[in-house]
């Protein structure tokens, strides 16, 4: 019976304790133990201090029991010791039983060394909670704290037997106590973590801004029941956040406070803000405008160009600057000068734009120019008209003297008091002579000094004036052409070459068809031996050429009397032309159109 | 009918492998739902202007903005459209090999974009331009070293 027990037995005979039993389980311990044999000397693996308490047993005779632990090669065994006696009651012997523990040793084995990785570990967490700069802490679902790390003592200066659960939020800055307090709360109800920025208290008294994140420790399907987090000093980032947030709000409330149009754009160009005054001028809204939106309130001939421009400004980071007209939420465009800089600090560039109204400087401008215009040319036409009319009137003076030579001569005079008047009137008539010379050279010399004689891009000169006749032009629908590719540069005095065209044009305008439209064609062109020429082509009343009684050029001659005019422009115009030199010629034809032919002479160099 | 902008950025570096599967996936579902437009690629900057029926795009837009590929998805613009002005669907980058990608439908180079369409509305035409440029930079025949602040 003793053989098939799952466990190794042995007997030992009488005082000396020799085997006399050995099961072969019992063999992994006490080896080839062989009965007879006393223990003391085949001990085999049985421990020592068994061995030594094994003759004292036998002495006592009494049922006892040891306990002793032995390993074989293969397995443990819980050792135990009990006296057995013959039929007559007397003692006999020891049995010893081996009852194989392998397994609970191992687990044992490992349980102990998992107790020392769990050390080692838990040291080096303690290590790492304690040292990193940040404040660590559990708390449970109740919100009672369960630990903190020292460094939140350290940071609160509180002692280390404060109620953790009692103080902290007292700690916590008034104003956002009850945040904080709401926020864990309702995280824990719901079993998530939390993340949020509070101000706590330094054992200084000042408050500092904290980070705190917390995760719940998870065992699914159980509730949590731990939170775990950190706590991190942020003030200085928050205070330069605050500090760039209360910039930036300011410099809103800068901006929509300006009756400007501003904006700023994202370093890719794209805007990402307008004042309250762009939507007010717009009408549109943030949504509406998006990030390009601007451009499309442009005129439409100037759109794509604008579009170029910044593409090209935002590709090489320059100044954009132009005048635009903007479009008014009522349609209305209004000239502005759009502005946009690009400002690079240390969060990346960004652009910063005005749209400023320039309407009434733009028209004021115009009305200034038109006004310029007209009082240069009235000026210089007055100083033409003066040399003109003081060279044209020595003429009939010449003859006047002459006629008086005559009649001095040929007549008598009794009454000295007419020889007195006829001396009077020789005196007067030197003396319009002279003045009348005095006025040719006085214009001349004035006008040498002020009309300095230049390359004139005649496009350029060609528009302005038609820029000063606009109202005109305008008026009575015309339609005018420049065609000044066959002789694009003239050199000339710019007023006379005004005076001319302003001339010419304004009455070809005048003298329009009243049943068409008038269209006028400037040309400017070399004949074939290389002299400059402007033609002016109309298509108005036409006129009589060759007819004496409407001379074409003279003073005061004028063609149609029912038409406003002072009869002095073609006569200006001649004069101008051929003081240079040059010459003027007309062919017309009545009812159909006008061409005036302007043949300038060059001055030399 | 409607068109929509955005831009983002991609979480990793987009291979030559992961921008053909993009294109061929892209090309098929978009053939398929009637999407139209470009999307633009270099260094990690995206940028892409489709259109289509409005519950369209918008699904799209949706799906494009959780796919984890890229990230800081920024719409620009959503708006509808009376007609399309994108033929079909192309995609332009450059590709590390660019040889075996010449022949691809719907693959264009950077320099090859064809300027924004004339039937955009300026503004639309703009946005393009300008994102074209954020993505590839002054020179798009060049592959763009800059960065692109984050943020977008
Ligand atoms: C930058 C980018 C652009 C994309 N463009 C498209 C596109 O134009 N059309 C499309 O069908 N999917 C596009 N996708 C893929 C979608 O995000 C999504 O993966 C795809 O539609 C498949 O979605 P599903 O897996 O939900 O079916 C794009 C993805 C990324 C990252």
């Amino acid at each position: 019976m003793l053989r098939q027990l799952q466990a190794g037995v042995a007997t030992l005979e009488g005082p000396d304790l020799r085997y006399s039993f050995v099961n072969d389980q019992m063999r992994e311990l006490v080896g080839e133990a062989k009965p007879g044999q006393r223990v003391a000397d085949q001990p085999g693996q049985l421990p020592s201090s068994l061995l030594e308490v094994l003759p004292r047993i036998y002495a006592a005779g009494e049922q006892y029991t040891v306990k002793a632990c032995a390993c074989g090669p293969q397995h443990c065994y819980d050792l135990s010791v009990q006296p057995y006696h013959d039929e007559h009651g007397a003692m006999a012997g020891l049995l010893l039983l081996a009852v194989d523990v392998s397994e609970q040793e191992a687990a044992r084995q490992r349980a102990h060394e998992l107790a020392l990785t769990t050390r080692r570990l838990d040291a080096r967490l303690r290590v790492l909670t304690e040292t990193a700069p940040l404040v660590t802490f559990t708390t449970d679902a109740q919100g009672k704290v369960t630990y903190v790390s020292p460094q939140w003592y350290r940071f609160t200066g509180q002692p280390p037997t404060a109620d953790l659960t009692a103080i902290w939020p007292l700690l916590v800055h008034p104003d956002d106590r009850l945040r904080v307090l709401y926020e864990a709360e309702a995280a824990r109800r719901v079993g998530a973590g939390w993340n949020f920025e509070y101000r706590l208290r330094r054992y200084d008294g000042a408050y500092r801004w904290m980070l705190s994140r917390a995760l719940p420790e998870m065992h699914p399907p159980d509730a949590p029941v731990f939170w775990h987090g950190a706590l991190t000093e942020v003030h200085q980032e928050r205070e330069l956040s605050e500090a760039r947030r209360r910039g930036e709000a300011e410099l809103r409330f800068l901006a929509d406070s300006i009756p400007e149009l501003v904006w700023t754009a994202s370093a890719e160009g794209l805007v990402d803000y307008y004042n309250q005054y762009t939507l007010e001028y717009t009408g549109l809204t943030k949504e509406e405008l998006g990030p390009t939106g601007w451009v499309g309130l442009l005129q439409t001939e100037e759109q794509a160009a604008a579009a170029r421009r910044w593409v090209q400004s935002v590709a090489s980071g320059t100044e954009f600057e132009g005048e635009y007209r903007m479009r008014r939420h009522d349609g209305v465009y209004r000239w502005h000068t759009i502005r946009a800089r690009q400002l690079s600090d240390g969060s990346g560039p960004r652009w910063f734009g005005t749209c400023s109204d320039v309407e009434e400087q733009y028209r004021l401008r115009q009305v200034l120019q038109t006004q310029y215009d007209e009082l240069s040319r009235a000026h210089h036409n007055l100083d033409t008209f003066v040399y003109a009319a003081s060279h044209d009137l020595r003429q009939p003076t010449n003859n006047l003297r002459g006629l008086f030579e005559e009649l001095r001569r040929s007549a008598t005079f009794a009454d000295p008091e007419q020889a007195l008047m006829l001396q009077m009137v020789d005196a007067a008539l030197t003396q319009l002579d002279d003045t009348l010379i005095d006025l040719a050279t006085t214009v001349r010399t004035q006008r040498q000094q002020q009309e300095p004689v230049e390359v004139l891009d005649m496009a350029l000169v060609l528009e302005e004036i038609l820029l000063g006749l606009r109202p005109e032009i305008m008026q009575r629908g015309a339609r005018i052409e420049v065609l000044v590719g066959d002789a694009p540069g003239l050199r000339y005095s710019r007023a006379n070459l005004r005076s001319v065209v302003h001339n010419l044009v304004s009455n070809a305008l005048k003298f329009s068809h009243p049943v068409r439209p008038p269209h006028i064609v400037l040309r400017s062109y070399h004949t074939p031996d290389d002299q400059p020429v402007l033609e002016v082509q109309d298509n108005g009343l036409g006129m009589h050429i060759d007819n004496p009684a409407h001379p074409v050029f003279q003073l005061f001659a004028r063609q149609h009397t029912h038409v406003d005019g002072t009869g002095v422009g073609l006569y200006l115009v001649q004069r101008i032309v051929s003081s240079q030199g040059g010459h003027v010629t007309v062919t017309s034809t009545l009812g159909e159109g006008t061409a005036f032919r302007v043949y300038w002479t060059v001055p030399a160099a | 009918m409607k068109h929509i902008v955005y831009i983002s950025r991609a979480v990793h570096a987009l291979t030559d492998y992961d921008l053909q599967h993009l294109l061929d996936q892209s090309r098929r579902d978009n053939a398929e739902n009637g999407i139209t437009g470009v999307l633009f690629y270099s260094h990690g900057n995206i940028a892409q202007l489709f259109e289509g029926e409005e519950a369209t795009a918008d699904a799209l837009y949706e799906r494009i903005s959780q796919d984890g590929r890229h990230s800081h998805v920024r719409k620009l613009i959503d708006r509808s459209i009376a007609a399309r002005s994108f033929s079909e669907w192309s995609m332009a980058f450059h590709p590390l090999a660019a040889e075996s990608f010449e022949a691809l439908q719907g693959f264009l180079l950077p320099h090859r974009v064809p300027p924004a369409p004339a039937t955009l509305p300026i503004a639309d035409a703009l946005l393009v331009e300008l994102v074209r440029l954020a993505v590839f930079g002054p020179d798009p025949s060049q592959p763009y070293h800059h960065i692109v602040a984050p943020t977008l």
